[in-house]
């Protein structure tokens, strides 16, 4: 009846919504067209339909199998860290003390910090010959390690960087959630004469889970898409040891320009993720969380 | 009184460990090549400023850094212009469209950015626009939008209903009413907004890496290029890291509140 709403507030929204989905499906469309096709830059075949040979070559690549079983291990251990060591740090901070206020200037730093030069830093600071960690280590006797340049420690010296740049965003998450909980339950319970870990554990943790399940969330998404530390710090290097998902989707874009072969890959990681999430929503979240 | 130093002394670790890597940036830059490279490091030192003199004549650092100003405000500024009208739209429905077209923007955020960036970059390159400030104003606005719409939807929440219906009450259209009336309430909420859409995109490496060109570089890329194989020089390299990420630390400071906010928008309330 009416082409246009009757609702004027809708066309405040409709145009934009409306652009930005279609310039989403769009682009998933041209995605899906590029992976059906074989474009290759450096080749001088025109380009061809050849159907779903690229999930075909995916599903048997070492190379990329190995690199999502990496990202699994990675968002595992980063999503957890950054998660456990956020809340500890948060409860720990949960008092009134003098600074405060600077305290959580200070742990904003590392989030805000242009990811490149943080990158850099830690490359820097793990350096096998001048690097500060391996000073520190010797003054308590411990012989030099090369993290970056040894295949079995790099991945987690580049999981260091993004524990240190990504934990104050818990933190920060958390202590605001504190912030709203009645503190006279807290003393009830106090008072009750429970220890301060039955405190911590059945009175305050449970008001902390929907923030909880939220920030690990959050981090889980980030840390799939995880890019900068690992270009700036190892390349994927050594002997391919760091090469995540999404690592080796731009090497194979932008390095051997398989533009189809990579977008397979990217789409494949998209698809996997959400897959991993929208489980982990259902089954792992505590209820009332969704 | 134990209990009190213990928890100094964990406070003074904890800040340690988050401060020691940007301090050791900063010093780096200001010292000479020996200083830098001593072992046992050396925490007294005389400062130099040499190593900014050189970064400060070197004529990539400087394109760098005119292009990461102009791309980051400008594609910023669209985003929050676009993205203040839907948020504004978006807050005045029904509780059950609001969900869905807050979950399709959330999903946007979401998508890894290689997803679009491999299309963006085969179709640019047979455009011929890989080299142009366009693109990349318009990919990062593109990338701004919907975080700056989640971040923006919190803040026209907080504006009562009432001054809205007071305005339409008098008489005042629906585009009077939310320049006049509802965007003075939001300013704060709107400049926040935007100082987080400059310091995203300023820090942003991923699509800058692929999309830029010799002409269009952001600082981030520039800085990855002094990283060559002949060596590093490290002294020039920690004097450029230092400038470029400074700034940034000072916005975010002044938005501190916003920067977590403005993360988990979107996905707190669900």
């Amino acid at each position: 009846m009416h082409p246009i709403s009757r609702n004027p507030t809708r066309l405040f929204y409709q145009p934009v919504i409306g652009f930005l989905a279609l310039a989403a499906f769009a682009l998933l469309g041209y995605a899906l067209w590029l992976c059906l096709h074989n474009i290759y830059l450096m080749g001088t075949k025109g380009t061809q339909f050849v159907g779903l040979q690229n999930f075909v070559r995916l599903a048997t690549d070492w190379r990329g199998l190995q690199a999502l079983w990496r990202t699994a291990l990675f968002v595992a251990l980063a999503t957890s860290a950054e998660v456990v060591l956020g809340i500890a740090i948060a409860l720990f901070l949960d008092k009134e003390f003098r600074g405060k206020k600077l305290v959580r200037a200070v742990i904003l730093v590392p989030m805000i910090m242009t990811p490149v030069i943080a990158g850099l830093t830690w490359r820097f600071l793990f350096n096998a010959q001048s690097g500060m960690i391996n000073y520190w280590l010797s003054t308590v006797g411990i012989a030099p390690v090369d993290w970056l340049g040894n295949p079995n420690v790099a991945l987690y010296a580049v999981l260091v960087a993004d524990i240190w740049q990504w934990t104050p965003f818990v933190v920060l998450l958390a202590m605001a959630t504190l912030e709203t909980i009645p503190k006279d339950l807290v003393e009830a319970a106090r008072m009750d004469g429970a220890s301060e870990i039955r405190v911590i554990w059945h009175v305050i943790l449970p008001m902390l889970r929907r923030t909880l399940a939220v920030a690990a969330l959050i981090r889980a998404i980030d840390s799939v898409k995880a890019f900068d530390l690992f270009y700036i710090m190892t390349k994927g290097g050594p002997a391919l040891s760091t090469e995540t998902q999404n690592l080796y989707g731009y090497t194979v874009a932008f390095t051997n320009f398989d533009i189809s072969y990579a977008m397979t890959i990217a789409l494949f990681l998209t698809i996997v993720t959400n897959i991993a999430l929208l489980l982990l929503n259902r089954f792992a979240m505590p209820k009332g969380v969704r | 009184m134990l209990r009190k130093i213990l928890f100094y002394f964990t406070l003074a670790l904890i800040l340690f460990v988050t401060l020691f890597p940007l301090y050791w940036v900063v010093t780096t830059s200001m010292k000479t090549m020996r200083d830098a490279f001593a072992m046992p490091p050396v925490w007294l030192f005389s400062p130099t400023l040499e190593n900014y003199g050189k970064i400060l004549t070197n004529p990539a650092f400087l394109k760098g850094f005119a292009n990461s100003l102009v791309i980051s405000v400008t594609a910023s500024v669209l985003a929050i212009v676009v993205a203040a009208f839907a948020a504004y739209g978006i807050v005045q429905q029904g509780p059950a469209r609001r969900r869905s077209i807050e979950g399709f923007v959330l999903s946007l955020r979401i998508a890894p950015a290689i997803l679009f960036v491999i299309p963006t970059y085969y179709l640019s390159m047979r455009l011929g626009l890989l080299n142009s400030h366009g693109l990349l104003i318009a990919v990062y606005a593109f990338i701004n939008i919907p975080f700056a719409i989640s971040l923006l939807v919190t803040f026209f929440e907080e504006v009562p209903r009432e001054m809205r219906e007071a305005g339409l009450m008098d008489g005042a259209g629906e585009l009077r009413v939310f320049w006049h009336i509802v965007l003075p309430v939001v300013r704060g909420g709107l400049v926040a907004t935007l100082i987080l859409c400059v310091l995203f995109t300023w820090n942003e490496f991923f699509i800058a890496l692929v999309l830029s060109g010799r002409d269009t570089q952001t600082l981030p890329v520039t800085i990855t290029s002094f990283l060559t194989f002949q060596g590093i020089e490290w002294g020039a390299l920690t004097a450029a890291a230092t400038l470029i990420m400074l700034p940034m630390i000072i916005l975010g400071m002044l938005v501190q509140g916003t920067v977590v906010r403005g993360m988990a928008a979107g996905s707190v309330k669900g």
